[in-house]
Parts: C-alpha cells; structure tokens; sequence
C-alpha cells in the first residue's frame, strides 16, 4: 500500500494526458460531429470521388508524417500516440457502430434518430470524426513503430499498416465505388444498367445473354394442417427430398414415394412426363397411417407458373404437400461485346464472378416467379479502383493474425 | 447416417464424457487417474468426430447451415480446446469445463431435433464457406472460454486469492480467439466480394462481429498497457463476451434483423 505515497496526484490536463482527458477529447469531437449534423440536416450523403479522394490521402499521410517528425515532441502528438487516445478512441468508434447494430440503417420516422443521423452512421460527421481520430492514433503509431523498426515489430507493423491501409482505402473509395445492375433476356444484347439509385448508366460494352440455366433440387415433401395450411411436422425442420423408391416417416404416417418426375403433365387423374414450358414436377405416394393401418394413394405436385399444385389429403387433419424446388446452381451463359464487335464468351455463376475491362460481372438473380423457365438473368457490374489497396491491408491483417496465434503462444511459454 | 443416428452416437459419446469427468474429478486425488480419464475423453471425442464425418458425407454438403449444425462444431472444438490448454499449460479444471460445455451443446440438440435438410443456396457454395465458419466457430469457443476464466478471476479476486496467473490464462485464449476471430471476419470480407459483389455491407451481423473484434481489440491493448490492472482487465473481459454473446444469439432479436445474409434457416 506504500504505491500511494509515492503516486503524485496530476491535475486534468496536466501532462501525460490519461483516459479522462482522452475520452474528454474524444467525447468532444463526438458531439462536435452530432451538432454538425443537426446543423447540416440536408439529407445527402457526403462522398468524395476521384481525384480528390486522393488528394485527400495524400494529404492525409502528409499530415501525419508533419506531425509525427516535426511536431513530435508536442503535448498533443505524444498524447495521439499513447495508448489512452487509441483505446478511447477505439471506444467511441464501437459505441457509434453499437448504434448501428441497434437502429435499423433505413429512412425513419422518428425526428431524433432522423436529425441526429443515427440512421446514416457510416456518413455521420460524428462518426466521421471519432474515426478521423482513430485512423490519427492508428496511423502515427504506425510511422512511430516503422521508424523503429525491428524484426519483433513485423506482427504490429502488419495489424497496424494493415487496418490502417484497408480502413482508409474502404472508406475514401466508396466514392468510386461503382455497382450496376443489368437485365439481361435470352438472345438479346443488353447494355443498359441502372446503378442503386435507377439512375440509368449506359455501359461501354453489350452482354448477350445465350442461355440461363437453372439447376434445382429435387422438391421436398411436407406434412401440413388441412385448416392452417401449416407445416405440421416438427415445425417444419424435417422435410425430406423427394425421390423415387425413398421410404420417410413423418409423424405416424409411412409414406412411400412410388413414382417421381422432374418435369410433368397431369393427363386425366394421373401424371406423366411432360417437358413444356412450366411443367411441374410430381410425385405419385402412398402413405400408411401406423394407427390404423389404413393407406391413402395419391400424385402430388408442386406446381408452377402454368399449372396448378396438387396435393393428397389423408383425412379431416392432413394433407401431404410438395414444396418449390430449392434452386442448386443458376448461371447465365454469355457473350460479352465490345464496342468494336469482340466477343468474351463466359459463364457467370453465383460465387464464380468474372473479370472484364476493369469490371467484374456477378450472376444476381432471375425472374423466380418463372423459376428455371425465366428468360431473364439479372447481372451486377461491380468496378472498385481501391481494391488493390483495400486487398493489401487485408492481406497483411491476415498474415498479421496468424503472426499473432503464433507469438501469442510464444510470449507466455517463456515465462 | 443422418441426424436420425444422433441419439444413438451422443448417447456413447455422453457415457464416455460422463465418466471421463468422474474420473478427472478423482484424479485430484489419485494424480494418475488423469490418464485414464484423457483416455476416456478421447474415446468420446473420436465418437463424435465419426459421427460429423459420416453426417458431412451423407447430407453431401457441408454441415454448417443450421443452428443445429452449428452446435454440433462446439461439442466438436470445445475438446480440442480442452486438450491444448490441458497439454500445454496444465489447467485441470479447464480441460473440465470443456467437456462439461460440449456435453451441454450435445444434449441441447439432442433436446431439439434437427434438420435434415441437405438443400443449399448457392450463394453459400463457396470454397470460403467451409474455413469461414470453421474458423469462426473455434475463435467464439475459445472466446467464450476466456470468459468463463474472466469468471474465475472474478470468483478468485471475491474469496481474496487471486493469483495473475488465471489473467495470463485468458491471455493466451484472447490472442487465440483474436487471431481467429480476424481471420474469420477477413475471409468473410474476401467471400462477400466473390458472391455479393462487396465485401463489407455493414449487415447486421457482420456489425456485430465487428464490435466483437473492437471489445477484445480494447482488451488486447489495455492489458499489454496495464499489466497490473486485473480487475478492470476482468471487466472489459466480461463486457467483450456480453457483446459476443449478442452477436452469437441475439441479433436475430433486434431491430435491425430482418435484413442479414446471416439469420440462420433453421
Ligand atoms: C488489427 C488490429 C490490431 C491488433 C491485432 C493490435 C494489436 C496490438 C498489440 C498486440 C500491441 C502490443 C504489442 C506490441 O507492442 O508489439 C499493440 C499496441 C498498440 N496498438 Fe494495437 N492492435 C490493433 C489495432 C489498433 C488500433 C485500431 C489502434 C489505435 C486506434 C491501436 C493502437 C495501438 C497502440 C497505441 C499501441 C502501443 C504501441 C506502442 O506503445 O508502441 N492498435 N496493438
């Protein structure tokens, strides 16, 4: 207890500044950035573009190398690079996106949230400006530790440069960001795209679409409430596929699945293959009730957009029922033309994105009211020039993690 | 082999568990009994892997999509766990309570019949999917494992005997669970690009996972900074988890729910 002896008490904003003038700062600056907001209630977001968003970079790391080599031994550059103004720092930046983890992110009635701008949190100035702060700490620390360099700062080096370099690239790119998409319709050229807010932007190449093509599932089979029309069966987790020859128990029903086609016709009081536009697929079923012994026979079916579904009631209670198959795998066979007639066949598939010109081409989504027969392939065009920078900085958190699973272990080992 | 086998395996691997526990509760008395009951846990844990292995194979997708599924990973990570701490640093009582928390997860899914579900979107047939989830799942288990030693510093620092010791413990799972938790939220990031078209939408529970990663980030730098601070270090600890936990369960509960790419479809 003789530590308090020796502890002089400092007075507030006496030199080193700790967590009460750091949070003080930091609250500040918050507050600053709310009454900002109020001020400047116009309701646009506010993004810089090229070039002046390089301009700005620039002139940001300029500005922390001034105040690291020139201005390094001021109160305030050696408060930035302690730890009080990172974890307070560090605070409030949580506490803002906390606000965004609880107030929905969309246009709102309520005047508080609406003048405040908590429902615009990544514009806000308030946040603008405790991350101003943050990225401040985080940068000069970085300079501080490079200029320092030893092997024992490669792990910090790469956390810190890392987070530094994907955060600043993240949020100064999203001026460039560009995110289009195009309807695209089999056995047509297409190349005009609306961006997010349907402005129409006309691209400088066509895509024509071939073929989309859809692979599904097979449809499942449910159980359901004749009155409520209710999946009856274990709130609906247990629904099997359906499939010729498969024997399920769903409740204390047996049901055994006799026939099955992927595409089909009702001809009469029965199914047989059928491939139309729009045929269903269906099921012929029998299912014994275990308490009585009795069994009901019957087709089921799905249905589609043209026809349709059929389902088998087994008494006053149930009914079986077919679901919509699940879509597996859809992908659009297509011919990418340029302005001078050259063509770049490719097939875009959900998770297998294509390159072109700057451009990368995603398979979004398709008609699903027509499901596999839909003619039309919905394609997103992404172009983000900050990427490569935005990939390094992940790239060295990543090293910089496994560097860390590492040494963490090593650190305490030797003790 | 499907979930319809469930009963069957957990039913083994519970004995096998149980009595391992017993036996490690002996083991403090009679100190070579430990063997025996390391033995006993591991019978168990190849159980349980034979079970997922066969599931993965059966349901011809990765089994990672439902809550179920989920859980199923913790029984399966929570021994790893367990093991490494035991062998490397030597804590008795961890290696216990990782058992017990798998054998929890095991009977809440025995309690709550799963999915048989073998359909997956397309979206989440990645080669991300798989080290995604994975290294997600490991990170909130050895994360929720700090705490519980978060809690124990507590109870200790209560009865008057403390010791930095138990601080140091969580250390080592806090940069373990950190590094993953990184690893997990970047590949997230490089996944999202591929499928989405962007890898970062500020989706509800890509928020949350990030102010995970900032609660054990302030940890991170206050204990490097006040080594001698344990009781406020035990709070940031406990107050890091709580926002786990909300990112783990409960942002389906709020407001902002209705629009992730995440809300399990269970
Ligand atoms: C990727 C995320 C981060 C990781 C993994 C991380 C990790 C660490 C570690 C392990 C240390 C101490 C080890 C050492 O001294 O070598 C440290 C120090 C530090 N970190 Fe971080 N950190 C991260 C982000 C941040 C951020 C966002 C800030 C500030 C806003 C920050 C500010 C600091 C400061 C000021 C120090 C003290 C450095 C010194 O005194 O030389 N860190 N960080």
């Amino acid at each position: 207890m003789n530590n308090n002896t020796t502890q002089i008490r400092r007075n507030l904003w006496e030199a080193p500044w700790g967590y009460v003038e750091s949070f003080f700062i930091g609250i500040g600056l918050m507050l600053t950035g709310f009454f900002l907001e109020i001020a400047s209630s116009s309701g646009s977001n506010f993004t810089i573009s090229y070039p002046y968003n390089l301009y700005f970079l620039t002139g940001f790391i300029a500005f922390l190398l001034v105040l690291y080599f020139v201005f390094g031994n001021t109160q305030l550059v050696r408060w930035l690079t302690k730890v009080p103004a990172s974890i307070s720092s560090i605070v409030l930046v949580t506490s803002l996106v906390m606000i965004m983890g609880i107030v929905p992110q969309v246009p709102s009635e309520n005047g508080i949230v609406t003048n405040l701008g908590l429902n615009k949190i990544t514009s806000n100035w308030a946040f603008l400006l405790v991350l101003f702060q943050f990225l401040t700490c985080l940068g000069l620390i970085t300079i501080k530790r490079i200029t320092q360099f030893n092997v024992g700062n490669i792990g910090f080096i790469l956390n810190h440069l890392g987070l530094f370099l994907a955060l600043t690239a993240g949020m100064l790119g999203t001026g460039d960001l560009q995110r289009l998409s195009l309807n695209t319709y089999e056995n047509k050229h297409s190349w005009i795209a609306t961006d997010a807010n349907n402005n129409i932007v006309e691209l400088p190449f066509a895509i024509y679409l071939n073929d989309f093509l859809i692979e599904e599932y097979n449809p499942k089979l449910a159980l359901v409430d004749n009155e409520t029309g209710n999946i009856a069966d274990n709130s609906g987790k247990n629904l099997y596929l359906i499939d010729k020859g498969e024997d399920y128990i769903y409740n204390n029903y047996e049901v055994k699945v006799e026939e099955f086609f992927v595409t089909s016709g009702r001809i009469g009081d029965r199914y047989m293959p059928v491939n139309d536009l729009g045929s269903p697929p269906s099921a012929y079923i029998s299912v014994k009730n275990i308490e009585n012994d009795s069994i009901v026979k019957g087709w089921i079916s799905c249905g589609s957009f043209a026809h349709p579904y059929q389902s088998l009631k087994l008494d006053d209670n149930y009914s079986f029922v077919m679901t919509i198959p699940e879509a597996k795998k859809f992908s659009s066979d297509i011919d990418i033309v340029s302005k001078n007639g050259e063509k770049t066949p490719t097939i875009l598939e959900v998770n297998k994105p294509f390159k072109y010109d700057g451009w990368k081409l995603y398979q979004l989504s398709y008609n699903d009211k027509m499901g596999k027969w839909s003619q039309l392939s919905v394609i997103e065009l992404v172009r983000d020039p900050w990427l490569p920078v935005i990939y390094t900085g992940i790239f060295m958190m990543i090293a910089g993690a496994f560097y860390m699973f590492w040494v963490g272990n090593k650190i305490t080992k030797n003790q | 082999m499907t979930w319809i086998d469930f009963p069957l395996y957990s039913g083994i691997v519970f004995a096998f568990w149980v009595i391992g526990l017993i036996v490690l509760l002996i083991s403090y008395k009679k100190k070579p009994l430990i063997k025996a009951a390391n033995i006993l846990f591991t019978l168990g844990w190849i159980v349980l892997i034979v079970f997922v292995v066969k599931l993965w194979i059966e349901l011809d997708r990765p089994p990672m999509r439902t809550l179920g599924e989920t859980r199923l990973w913790y029984s399966t990570f929570l021994p790893l766990i367990g093991f490494i701490t035991f062998f490397r640093w030597k804590y008795k009582w961890f290696l216990g309570y990782s058992f017990i928390m798998a054998i929890v997860f095991l009977a809440i899914n025995y309690l709550n019949p799963e999915t048989y579900s073998k359909t997956l979107m397309p979206a989440l047939q990645s080669v991300w999917f798989v080290p995604h989830v994975l290294v997600y799942l490991f990170s909130y288990a050895v994360l929720a494992a700090s705490s519980i030693v978060a809690i124990k510093g507590w109870y200790d620092n209560y009865q008057g005997n403390f010791k930095i010791e138990t601080l140091k413990l969580a250390d080592n799972l806090v940069y373990i669970g950190f590094s993953f938790l990184t690893l997990g939220l970047l590949f997230g990031a490089l996944w999202a690009k591929e499928a989405w078209g962007h890898y970062w939408t500020w989706d509800p529970k890509e928020v949350w996972a990030f102010l995970t990663w900032m609660g054990y980030l302030i940890y991170i730098h206050y204990r490097h900074f006040h080594p001698n601070k344990s009781k406020q270090a035990l709070t940031i600890l406990a107050l890091a988890f709580v926002v786990l936990l909300v990112c783990w369960f409960g942002v389906n509960y709020l407001p902002v729910a209705n629009n992730s790419v995440h809300t399990y479809t269970d």
